[in-house]
């Protein structure tokens, strides 16, 4: 009794508990046999294709092959939200122009814009990169909007009396200020983009015999290997929680949270 | 002595969906090098607007403020305001790292930086604190911080807009001392709003006393009391009750607005 309390009172156990019987149940529902191999590997089998795919560097070559994808369209995407809402805080004018184009597009999901980009850019890179900003600058753009909106007027006064003017008044006081904003803008940047990337590539496919992990998903399935489709669902779900528990854990932790700017997490 | 500041017929009104509210009308007077100048009024009768518009914060209707020479109107590093909200230490900064940025943004170099934020985090008794950041502090220690970083920045003058509003009364009378003693030393030129006519006359060289709707001045006091000053001396006790008058008398306003006694904290 004593042990089962201590091990529900520490978050991270009590989500393995959790884990840990979600799979038992996926093995008992194998294990009856009424579901054919093809539908519902089992989880040894599904455990033995993610290994071999490890193994033989293929499951590497396509989750960096999705990196890049995604590295590129973050880069390109925070330096477009960045420029855009700066000069929103510097002309009126352009706030109104942002504003609008934000709310005409935010609510477009990024693959309603496939057969867009497949005109545009045709199969390739280009059209999953041009897919992928656009499901990374509305919402950051929203959310940095709103938080350079709610920086404190003392701040912004302070910043103006040392003698800080235009762009540097928002790079060196409304940025830092609105961390805390931006850093959700980022998160849902990320998960948005991340979402969005392997719908893309399943469509798009590769290009020049690169693929990333949802091409490797989609050939896969083709070839009905399906362990090792599960076994790259599950590569996603393990970069998506480390991206959002670790690497963002760690930028909160570093910055808003050291800075006081936000409360500290509960256990 | 030289004026260092001079406001000449200054009008601020601000218009409102509620109307106009003339926030000060006609407001003339001078401030002169090295000289603290503290300003006493009710609630609402203008002292933060006529200090932002000094500032350069705040809009004006007519008039013209002078700093020595020169017109102004722009805020600058020149006049360096301390508010009385603790929030205006850049909180993603150290207590240091606010006074060396400011520093760094006015053209001084890394050495100099350095040595001129730890000279003024010593001067308000700061330097333990000078790696901690904003949030780690008391409200004090934050006021304390801010005023360090304004000191570093050598203004012209400084304005401070109840800085020490926000505080208990214990904490308040030993930053009130301190900021004598750092007056004295360092010799800056100082207009500090308050509207606790005890800290008015314990800091103030003069007292100007303004009434409200509109802002105007009703009365600038000459506070000819030896420092460092006492309340419990009949001197003391004296000016209090002038004061207190010149405050009250606004109770039974000619508007007939019945304006929250002040000084009574
Ligand atoms: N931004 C603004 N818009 C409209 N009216 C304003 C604004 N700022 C101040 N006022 C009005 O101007 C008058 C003076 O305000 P101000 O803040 O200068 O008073 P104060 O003397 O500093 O009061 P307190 O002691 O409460 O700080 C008030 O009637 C206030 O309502
Ligand atoms: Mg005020």
């Amino acid at each position: 009794m004593q042990l089962i309390k201590k091990v529900f009172e520490n978050k991270f156990l009590r989500q393995l508990v959790f884990i840990v019987g979600l799979l038992s149940v996926w093995q008992i529902v194998v294990s009856t046999g009424k579901y054919h191999e093809l539908i519902l590997p089992s989880l040894g089998s599904i455990w033995t294709a993610l290994i071999e795919s490890i193994t033989s560097g293929e499951m590497w070559d396509h989750t960096a092959y999705s990196f890049y994808l995604i590295g590129q369209a973050l880069g390109i995407g925070i330096v477009l939200a960045f420029s855009l809402t700066a000069l929103s805080m510097v002309s009126p004018l352009f706030a109104d122009f942002v504003k609008t184009i934000t709310t005409i597009f935010h609510p477009l999901p990024g693959v309603a814009l496939l057969p867009i980009a497949l005109m545009w850019f045709g199969i390739g890179e280009k059209s999953i990169i041009f897919i992928l900003v656009h499901s990374i600058i509305w919402p950051l753009i929203l959310n940095t909007y709103t938080g350079f909106r709610s920086v404190s007027r003392t701040q912004l006064e302070v910043g103006r009396n040392i003698g800080l003017k235009g762009l540097r008044l928002v790079s060196s006081v409304m940025v830092p200020s609105a961390f805390p904003y931006i850093l959700t803008g980022l998160k849902i940047s990320w998960s948005n983009s991340w979402r969005s990337l392997v719908a893309a590539e399943m469509i798009f496919g590769a290009s020049g015999g690169k693929g990333g992990l949802g091409w490797w998903i989609y050939q896969k399935r083709f070839f009905l290997k399906t362990p090792s489709v599960f076994a790259a669902l599950f590569v996603i779900i393990l970069i998506g929680i480390l991206v959002e528990n670790v690497v963002f854990a760690q930028l909160e932790k570093q910055t808003v949270q050291r800075w006081g700017m936000v409360i500290r997490r509960e256990k | 002595m030289d004026a260092k500041v001079v406001i000449e017929n200054l009008w601020v009104k601000f218009e409102g969906e509620q109307g106009n509210v003339q926030a000060l009308e006609d407001i003339s007077f001078s401030v002169n090098e090295g000289e603290f100048l503290t300003i006493l009024g009710p609630s609402g009768c203008g002292k933060s607007t006529l200090i932002r518009v000094i500032a350069g914060f705040q809009s004006l209707e007519k008039g013209k403020i002078f700093l020595g020479k020169k017109q102004v109107a722009e805020p600058g590093p020149d006049r360096i305001m301390v508010f009385q909200e603790f929030d205006q230490l850049f909180p993603w900064r150290t207590v240091i790292g606010n006074i060396t940025y400011a520093l760094k943004v006015n053209g001084l170099d890394k050495t100099k930086r350095e040595a001129k934020a730890n000279k003024y985090l010593e001067m308000v008794n700061l330097q333990e604190f000078a790696r901690a950041f904003p949030h780690q502090l008391s409200g004090g220690m934050k006021q304390r911080a801010a005023i360090a970083r304004s000191l570093a920045l050598n203004p012209e003058i400084l304005l401070m807009d109840e800085p020490f509003g926000s505080l208990d009364a214990q904490t308040r009378s030993i930053l009130q001392a301190e900021l004598v003693r750092i007056w004295q030393k360092v010799g800056s030129t100082i207009i500090f709003i308050t509207h606790n006519i005890q800290e008015a006359i314990l800091l103030g060289d003069r007292v100007m006393v303004m009434s409200s709707h509109p802002g105007t001045i009703k009365e600038i006091v000459d506070v000819e009391i030896k420092r460092p000053r006492l309340p419990e001396t009949p001197e003391f006790m004296k000016l209090w009750h002038k004061l207190y008058t010149l405050l009250e008398t606004k109770r039974f306003g000619e508007n007939g607005r019945n304006n929250v006694l002040p000084g009574k904290d």
